[in-house]
């Protein structure tokens, strides 16, 4: 019996050609590219963070300072420095400058008599003015950098709901006393007080 | 033409088979499912917590004094509008002097008193609105002083200032100027 003859190699590699033809398949798509996506995440949420951080109007709630509530819409005043009046601290910016007294005997006698410049009815905290002044040396420099009017300053005063008046008229008379002379006091918004 | 030998249709089997690729020829993409849903999660916080802190300001002055205060210069002929907060309710003086109980006219007592153990804030803003209406030369006056007992607690305060903000039916402006007075 003979041998079946061999096929030619042009006939060979047309076969090959044909069978790889045959048995190739679709490439199969493993995974999403989601690297545009999350790049774009990635840099929103950096956004978001970095505004939340900056804002002035990122007050964190907690027991000791719990903003009171407003049906007011108005977008929230960024311009001026920070005043915060907590139920135990005040602060400027980031800076405690006082610790307070109970809130009864904040009533009495605001933030008591060795904390004011002229005894227990003055109303002029003297840490609190000593923080505001150097406070309003910077603001000062600051506005005039900026253009704006540097004859007074602005503050934002984020006091907490239960301060009693008199620690609230105290706080606004010493920042008038230090050149401030426009202030924002924040509230959180709410829909409606039912 | 001749057929393909037994050796030739091997080769062609052999040779047909879809190539493997080896594990570093791969993509080499990065697991970062893990990394995604903290990612997201993370943005979903951030922006349901800043849905929650709506914050808003509400504009104000140095507080006026007892003899000198930064009051706008206002003309003769106008309501002069202060309210006072005291324990017991609020106490209202315009130009004629204290408003009577009930905003009835001018006479002594508390203009507005508690309701039960609240604040009667709607009638803090009827009372607001009817003395502004009374003369058409307050029409166009806009600011109110603020005083308060010493205990008064700064939330009260506020919902005074929001009760004189509006007209009762919500459309019209009250008193959006506020001052604070120093309490004696």
């Amino acid at each position: 019996m003979s041998e079946p003859t061999k096929a030619s190699m042009p006939q060979f590699k047309a076969a090959l050609r044909r069978e790889i033809r045959r048995r190739a398949h679709e490439p199969e798509i493993n995974f999403l590219n989601i690297t545009a996506m999350l790049d774009i995440m990635t840099i929103i949420l950096v956004f978001l963070l970095k505004n939340l951080g900056e804002s002035a109007s990122a007050v964190p709630q907690s027991d000791d300072l719990r903003l009171p509530t407003s049906v007011l819409r108005t977008e929230p005043s960024q311009e001026g420095v920070v005043i915060t009046v907590s139920k135990t601290q005040i602060l400027v910016g980031d800076n405690r400058v006082l610790r307070l007294p109970s809130r009864e005997s904040m009533v009495q006698s605001g933030v008591g008599t060795s904390n004011k410049r002229n005894g227990p009815n003055d109303l002029y905290i003297t840490p609190l003015g000593n923080a505001l002044a150097k406070a309003r040396k910077t603001d000062k420099i600051l506005r005039q950098k900026k253009g704006k009017d540097p004859s007074t300053s602005e503050a934002i005063i984020i006091a907490d709901g239960t301060t009693p008046y008199r620690l609230l008229i105290e706080v606004m008379f010493t920042l008038g006393q230090n050149e401030f002379g426009r202030y924002h006091l924040m509230v959180m918004q709410t829909k409606d007080k039912g | 033409m001749a057929k393909l030998s037994v050796a030739q249709r091997g080769k062609i089997r052999r040779l047909s088979q879809p190539k493997e690729l080896a594990p570093d020829e791969e993509g080499g993409e990065l697991n970062i499912v893990p990394f995604l849903d903290i990612i997201v999660n993370i943005l979903i916080f951030v922006l349901a917590t800043v849905a929650v802190t709506f914050t808003s300001t509400i504009e104000t002055n140095p507080p006026a004094g007892k003899s000198a205060g930064v009051r706008s210069a206002v003309p003769q002929d106008s309501l002069n509008l202060t309210v006072l907060i005291v324990n017991e309710g609020f106490s209202l003086k315009a130009q004629g002097g204290n408003v009577a109980p009930g905003c009835l006219g001018v006479g002594s007592g508390l203009s507005i008193s508690k309701r039960g153990n609240q604040y009667d804030y709607a009638e803090l803003t009827q009372c607001a609105a009817k003395l502004k209406a009374s003369n058409p030369a307050y029409a166009e006056e806009n600011q109110v002083q603020i005083s308060a007992n010493p205990g008064i607690a700064y939330e009260i305060v506020i919902n005074v200032i929001d009760a004189l903000r509006k007209t009762p039916d919500g459309r019209g402006p009250l008193f959006e100027n506020v001052t604070f007075g120093v309490s004696k």
